[in-house]
């Protein structure tokens, strides 16, 4: 489970979270969208405690205000620009956790374990050699989504997946978390931008608008909704209440 | 200007100088105390002797060969000036083993691995890598600081020795081909004044020094700005840090072995 209770985040003057409050049940998808530069992933970093939130809880794997070390053998993060180790081939990035901590795999069982991870994200095993500064965009974002699972972590947050990606590619990753969260039954936190991904995705939707979750329900209501500021966003037309220069 | 304002500005100015150093007392108090729990990153220790030990080699190498050469040359214009030229040979390898060798390698360490720790953490800071690797429950501080001071503290002793080494060869070189010293002779006199003390005392600031150098690097990379110029500013005040810091240690330890 991920759940939030007004949490407040500001950078200096500038407040980017006003009291954002959530709840995503064991085995749930939540998409959250919301304009660029609304603090989507200041957002994801105080809910994993990378970033020191001001004010309000978290609580997650059971956890209150964790630190990054108590939940991380409990959740997989991809990040918004991947954030490889450039040190390392692509399949000691992906078998990173792997390789690590109590109940390690030994090389051999590690690297085959990568490569299955990299085909599930669509690389083939030629790439697991390769160094992250000789892949893509959009291939080194594949390899940081298949880092975040590998392991089977019970709670995924995705900083969004599919930007960058292919049409085909996409669906491809869509599927693949959407299989995750039904097959699997993991909790999922997923940022996106593609409307695609919101479709295929979501259990549930929440649009960050002004610091706060502005409206939240269930995927089906999301496209639907005469919510002025959703339907802009989903819409995505320059008039409306949301200003274009921000 | 009006003088509470200047006094204002003193203030201020010391108290950021202040709690700078507190910053950089407090990492190295957290870097050490990590160093003592496990788990041991072993494997990066090994790269790192590597990085900062076996590639520095050339550089200290060259700067101790030409430093050596160069100091024979004067130590024998100064001695001549008392007709005391036999002093050469051991007056040139006391001045490379307990001062030039460790100081000038450690500068050129500073230069080399400073910068380099201090840019690659950087990097991995500004890219999110130190994010991505807590939420894999590895601690920064212990996976990339704790390797690089190890490797830096155990490796510049023995660049300092080889250093040693090959200084001394350079005073021979000179002392045999242009100050017409006998080969054997300028090595015996080398070897026979030579005490114990001159040379582990050589080593030991190598072991500061080196300890300095990454300590700087790893300040500085892990506290560097956003962006391509915060991990510039960074790589830049590791290497005057490291250098101010070889030079303060140098004199304070120079102090502390001339008073034993
Ligand atoms: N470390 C930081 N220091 C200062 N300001 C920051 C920091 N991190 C984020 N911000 C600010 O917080 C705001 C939200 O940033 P964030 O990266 O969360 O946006 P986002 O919603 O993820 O946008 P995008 O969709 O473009 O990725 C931005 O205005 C950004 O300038
Ligand atoms: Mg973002």
């Amino acid at each position: 489970m991920i759940r939030a209770e007004g949490l407040h985040k500001a950078f200096g003057p500038k407040q980017v979270l006003r009291g954002v409050s959530f709840e995503v049940p064991k085995g749930q998808s939540l998409v959250v969208i919301g304009g660029s530069g609304t603090g989507k992933s200041v957002l994801l970093k105080c809910l994993l405690g990378l970033e020191r939130a001001d004010r309000g809880t978290v609580d997650l794997a059971g956890l209150t205000n964790p630190t990054p070390h108590a939940v991380a053998p409990h959740v997989g993060m991809l990040f918004q620009g991947a954030a490889l180790f450039d040190s390392l081939p692509v399949w000691q990035n992906v078998a990173f956790r792997l390789m690590r901590g109590t109940g390690r795999m030994g090389r051999v069982e590690a690297k085959a374990l990568a490569v299955e991870k990299l085909a599930r994200v669509g690389l083939g095993p030629e790439v697991a050699e390769l160094f992250p500064a000789e892949l893509s965009g959009g291939m080194q974002k594949r390899v940081g989504l298949a880092r975040a699972i590998a392991g089977d972590p019970p709670i995924l947050f995705f900083d969004e997946p599919t930007a960058g990606l292919d049409p085909i590619m996409s669906a491809v990753i869509n599927a693949l978390i959407r299989g995750i969260v039904t097959e699997l039954g993991a909790t999922a936190l997923t940022i996106t931008h593609d409307m695609r991904t919101v479709r295929d995705v979501a259990d549930r939707v929440a649009m960050l608008h002004e610091g706060v979750f502005h409206w939240q329900g269930p995927a089906a209501e999301a496209f639907g909704s005469h919510d002025p500021v959703l339907r802009q966003f989903t819409e995505g037309r320059t008039e409306g209440p949301i200003p274009t220069l921000r | 200007m009006n003088p509470v304002a200047t006094l204002g500005a003193t203030g201020r100015g010391m108290a950021g100088a202040l709690g700078a150093l507190g910053r950089f007392v407090g990492f190295t108090g957290q870097a050490l105390g990590w160093m003592l729990r496990p788990p041991f990153h072993l494997r990066e220790v090994a790269a790192q002797l590597v990085q900062i030990g076996w590639l520095s080699l050339p550089v200290v190498g060259m700067t101790a060969l030409f430093t050596g050469a160069a100091l024979a040359l004067q130590i024998f214009a100064g001695s001549a000036r008392y007709g005391a030229e036999f002093a050469v040979p051991s007056i040139t390898a006391i001045g490379m083993v307990r001062e030039l060798g460790p100081v000038l390698g450690g500068l050129m360490v500073a230069a080399r691995v400073a910068s380099s720790i201090a840019a690659e953490i950087g990097t991995m800071k500004v890219s999110e890598q130190l994010d991505a690797l807590k939420t894999l429950a590895v601690e920064p501080m212990q996976f990339l600081t704790v390797p690089r001071l190890v490797a830096a503290t155990l490796a510049m002793p023995v660049l300092v020795a080889v250093g040693d080494s090959i200084g001394i060869l350079g005073g021979y070189a000179v002392g045999v081909t242009r100050l017409g010293f006998d080969g054997p002779t300028y090595l015996r006199n080398t070897l026979d004044f030579l005490e114990f003390w001159d040379i582990a005392s050589g080593l030991v600031k190598g072991a500061v020094f080196g300890f300095l150098v990454a300590l700087s690097g790893c300040y500085f990379g892990m506290h560097s700005g956003r962006g391509a110029q915060g991990v510039g500013e960074a790589t830049k005040s590791a290497v005057v840090l490291a250098s101010v810091l070889i030079l303060a240690a140098n004199y304070l330890l120079t102090e502390a072995f001339f008073s034993a």
